[in-house]
């Protein structure tokens, strides 16, 4: 469910990453007042994140396809950790997915957070999970079921998530509604594999060390007295630059002048009354400098724009080539 | 070779790569102008091609100058195309408005936004790649310290990256006990699955008590200390960083607002 950078526009990205950024000062707010009552948190969520990257690589085979899965781990990390330390961890081992693996795209982070790690750890762990486990000491049965729904609705709700981001983008000319169908269809499957597999480890480790299910046992009960005012207002300036500042860049939409006119012209743009040298000269000057038309009139800029690449391919293996003989004779 | 071998020695190889790069620019300047490439590189409207492919410049002269190389850049970066195929094939399928003609041939707008993302997909996992090549993930991380991002998610990243390798090995072990005592069987059903990996579950939960005694001992409250290089490795104000910052940032900005096509239009 990995969202590449190539499946969402500028503004998408940016609004999901103001969204992902907000979601993570929470977290880092809720886990820094259980770092004040309990420190041990802190190797334990990486560790954890470094256990659902390795427990990623081994798949699983599912019963009567001939197919394997693995597990994503929200609902996992979730239960050990609670939603917010869940979420962190989760998000942390996104983003090294991302950097060192280039599992998803790097603009698409903010996506990618929210699809696969808001989903699970703070919907459906808290609305579906931790409600059909917290009447009594849950048995392996109860365990199984709710591991299953909570996957289920989590992956779900991120395959939706995934189909509205990339319709927003207007990337794919598929309709909404088939590719919201083929996107929930597929991850039906999926959904399924992954509760039937955390509900494999829950039961598991319900057997040998059910202690460690107890998860409030490292959420604090104290209030913390930190101050996250300063991390709180760093992000809260990050969301207004991400999500405000930065999306004029890339909106394809009038803005409020062009609207206006549009509403009273029709159109986006004045036509010229009094077209006179200067504002002649001046039109050619904008449009060296301007935004090209919607879409391409001719193939030679394609053409010309390929001739350049390839002789800047050429002039930098020609300047590289002298450097990379200089260190393989010294290697 | 398995998937988990496979992760771990990517792992190695890539910090074996950053180290053998040359520091020519700050971390700081190669994610923001990264970042900004990106924003720019999307923010072009799906049927400009013309424009789009420009942006081919920036891996090519980036890696140039980090001293990456290009070629292999290229070819991981392809493993990106499945995904991006299968996404933008149905656009030439559905989209048939005549978009400009090529001699006798007429292009449609369905074929041009299919090339725009395939595009895409190949640049940005590129820029990617790049970073992450010339900076290694824990430059990265010294970057966004350094630009203050919170220690609470720059700590947490270096806690799971450091570990990454320890629990793969760990993985790859119980792994191969399994192979080697399973009479050649080499699935694993959804029971079996959930033991082996609900005992690697433990043993991270073991470690990570471990780590915590260790760490408790040696006086960590919490947050672990600045990068003590920080302040003698800065780079951002060499020259090499600025002229990186002006030629690439630059670039990409200006490559996005300006009529790129006009100049060729004696080609056509």
């Amino acid at each position: 469910m990995h969202m590449a950078d190539a499946l969402i526009s500028t503004p998408v990205a940016l609004a999901a990453g103001a969204a992902a950024t907000t979601l993570l000062g929470i977290a880092g707010y809720k886990v820094n007042k259980q770092k004040g009552e309990n420190s041990r948190i802190v190797p334990l969520m990486g560790v954890l994140g470094a256990f659902i990257f390795a427990a990623q690589m081994i798949n699983f085979t599912i019963p009567g396809t001939g197919s394997s899965g693995h597990i994503i781990g929200g609902v996992l990390l979730a239960a050990f950790l609670g939603p917010w330390a869940a979420f962190l961890t989760l998000s942390s081992v996104l983003i090294i997915q991302c950097l060192v693996f280039a599992d998803g795209g790097l603009l698409a982070l903010g996506c990618n957070i929210l699809n696969m790690g808001a989903m699970s750890t703070l919907v459906a762990y808290p609305l579906i999970f931790r409600p059909l486990t917290s009447h009594k000491a849950p048995g392996a049965l109860r365990l199984m079921i709710a591991s299953v729904l909570a996957c289920l609705v989590g992956i779900e709700l991120g395959a939706c998530c995934v189909t509205l981001e990339t319709e927003l983008s207007g990337i794919t000319a598929l309709p909404t509604s088939t590719f919201l169908a083929v996107m929930t269809g597929i991850h039906l499957a999926i959904g399924l594999g992954e509760g039937l597999a955390t509900g494999a480890i829950l039961c598991f480790v319900l057997r040998t060390r059910p202690d460690l299910l107890a998860t409030d046992r490292i959420r604090s009960t104290s209030s913390g007295r930190r101050s996250m005012k300063n991390v709180l207002i760093g992000f809260g300036i990050a969301t207004i630059a991400l999500g405000g500042g930065l999306a004029f860049f890339a909106s394809e939409y009038p803005d409020g002048l062009e609207w206006s006119i549009q509403k009273l012209t029709g159109s986006t743009e004045l036509a010229a009354t009094h077209a006179d040298s200067i504002t002649t000269s001046l039109e050619s000057v904008q449009k060296a400098t301007s935004v090209m038309p919607d879409y391409d009139s001719s193939f030679s800029g394609i053409l010309g724009a390929l001739m350049v690449i390839i002789l800047v391919w050429s002039i930098t293996s020609l300047l590289t080539a002298g450097r990379r003989r200089r260190l393989s004779s010294e290697g | 070779m398995s998937k988990l071998e496979k992760a771990y020695y990517a792992l190695q190889r890539m910090e074996m790569r950053a180290a053998a790069c040359d520091d020519i620019v700050d971390p700081r300047a190669n994610i923001i102008v990264s970042l900004l490439d990106l924003c720019m590189m999307l923010s072009v409207p799906m049927g400009r091609v013309s424009t789009l492919i420009w942006f081919a410049l920036y891996p090519i002269v980036s890696s140039a100058w980090l001293g990456v190389r290009f070629g292999r850049v290229f070819l991981n970066s392809l493993y990106v195309l499945p995904v991006v195929v299968l996404i933008g094939i149905f656009n030439p399928i559905l989209d048939h408005t005549a978009a400009f003609k090529v001699g006798g041939l007429t292009v449609s707008v369905g074929w041009l936004t299919f090339t725009s993302v395939i595009i895409r997909g190949l640049l940005a996992m590129q820029c990617i790649l790049i970073l992450i090549s010339s900076c290694g993930f824990i430059g990265i991380c010294r970057g966004l310290r350094q630009m203050h991002v919170p220690a609470f998610l720059t700590d947490q990243l270096q806690f799971v990256y450091r570990y990454i390798s320890v629990l793969l090995l760990e993985a790859l072990s119980m792994r191969r006990a399994r192979e080697a005592r399973g009479f050649g069987r080499k699935s694993f059903p959804l029971k079996l699955w959930g033991v082996m990996i609900g005992q690697l579950f433990l043993r991270a939960i073991d470690r990570s008590e471990r780590i915590n005694r260790a760490m408790m001992a040696r006086g960590f409250d919490g947050t672990l200390p600045r990068f003590a290089a920080d302040a003698e490795k800065s780079l951002l104000t060499s020259p090499s960083t600025i002229f990186y910052i002006l030629l690439l940032g630059g670039g990409s900005v200006a490559l996005r607002f300006m009529d790129t096509a006009a100049l060729f239009n004696w080609v056509g």
